[in-house]
């Protein structure tokens, strides 16, 4: 059994995860594959928090356009909220790129206006 | 602290637990509720302590239409003008927070599970051109509220197992009204009693109950997996005990063997609309009736 992560977790309160600035890719953004990033956000649980698409809940709003991996990544390993850290050795980098190529994945949604219940 | 039994005892579930006045020191606090009389009933409500200089245990919605009016009377013209301006930076902050809300539904709009914002514009959709009040689970701010009727304040425990009872409770003390009634449902919260069903339907209480199925008892996943991280454990044994899955309870089966109207699971989130519509038709004709809604976590 590895330990696993929630590591999204409980970010009610973190202003670094409120996925408001563009994350262009750049050398520091790693390679990963979101399809299986995908499957990790809902195995280790992070939806639980954060939702299936990412969108919040409980915890921080991750995507679209998540934060700049560099900060993501700083982030899980040294959360400054009443997140628990995640090291290396729980949540491997790969693991951790492919998770936030998943986040890089999602769209962005429509405009309110464009939703007939949204837009009354 | 560094032995076991400092550890543990020295452990908080939540890191912060902090309060701070909001009034100015000189203010004179004086409280009407009916909170204060749950002390010699059956069911007791006991939380944080409340400090206030008058407390009144009476009913606030016989108090309320005097105590305005008393009020009123008192308001100087040069009161009146700051109130006029206060309500104007109200009505800013309502319309910028309901624009946000629209905004922040958008994310997950289409996803299934379904999302609790859709879930709520829905249901809003369905009701807002009723005369409508809120028996259970909180409406959001795509709802607009304006009656004192249509809100009900939560136990204060935040326990598990009296939202469904409750909410057939007070969709009877609404029946004489003829007002709709509507809860949204968790169902974990559901399982603990699920005979109230039953009992809207032996006495013909018309209800409007919308599952919010996120197939847990979420409050309870979300702190087991803190503490288990915090305990560096790891969250894999998280959901023993916290999960309500393999298999998944058909909650409309259930209200339907007991005798009301029931759709669902929907998972699909343009099933939904119409599905709360026709339910809402049988509510109409004086019946309780359930949409059971697959959703997102929160």
């Amino acid at each position: 059994m590895r330990f696993i992560l929630s590591f999204l977790f409980v970010v009610t309160v973190i202003p670094a995860l409120k996925a408001q600035t563009p994350a262009p890719a750049t050398s520091t953004t790693p390679a990963g594959n979101a399809q299986n990033g995908k499957k990790i956000f809902s195995n280790y649980g992070c939806y639980q928090c954060h939702g299936f698409e990412a969108q919040g809940g409980a915890g921080a709003r991750l995507a679209p356009r998540p934060i700049a991996f560099t900060a993501f990544s700083k982030y899980v390993r040294q959360p400054t909220g009443e997140m628990p850290p995640y090291t290396s050795r729980v949540v491997s980098d790969k693991e951790l790129a492919d998770i936030y190529a998943f986040l890089q994945s999602i769209p962005q949604p429509p405009p309110a206006s464009s939703i007939p219940l949204l837009s009354k | 602290m560094a032995d076991f039994w400092g550890t543990v005892n020295n452990l908080r579930d939540q890191l912060v637990r902090s309060s701070r006045a909001l009034t100015k020191k000189d203010a004179k606090l004086v409280s009407i509720s009916s909170n204060d009389l749950y002390l010699k009933s059956n069911y007791q409500d006991f939380q944080r302590y409340t400090e206030v200089d008058l407390a009144i245990a009476a009913d606030v919605e016989a108090t309320l239409p005097s105590l305005i009016e008393a009020s009123k009377r008192l308001v100087t013209a040069d009161r009146k003008r700051v109130f006029e301006e206060r309500g104007k930076k109200f009505a800013a902050a309502h319309a910028q927070a309901l624009e946000q809300a629209r905004t922040t539904a958008t994310y997950a709009w289409d996803a299934s599970p379904i999302s609790t914002a859709r879930l709520s514009a829905e249901l809003w959709e369905v009701i807002k051109d009723k005369d409508w009040a809120s028996v259970g689970g909180g409406a959001g701010r795509l709802w607009n509220v304006e009656k004192q009727y249509q809100t009900l304040l939560g136990g204060g425990a935040a326990g598990v197992g009296s939202g469904l009872p409750t909410s057939v409770g007070a969709a009877l003390a609404h029946r004489k009204y003829g007002r709709f009634c509507v809860s949204i449902q968790n169902d974990g919260d559901f399982m603990y009693a699920p005979g109230a069903i039953w009992t809207a339907a032996h006495h013909r209480i018309p209800l409007l109950s919308v599952m919010h199925n996120n197939r847990a008892y979420h409050q309870e996943v979300m702190h087991i997996q803190r503490m288990s991280n915090r305990h560096q454990r790891g969250i894999t044994n998280a959901g023993i005990g916290t999960k309500i899955e393999d298999p998944n309870v058909n909650y409309a089966m259930i209200a339907r063997g007991m005798g009301i109207y029931a759709e669902g699971p929907i998972t699909d989130p343009k099933d939904l609309g119409p599905a709360l519509r026709r339910a809402a038709d049988a509510v109409m004709r004086g019946e309780m009736a359930l949409v059971d809604v697959v959703t997102q976590p929160r």
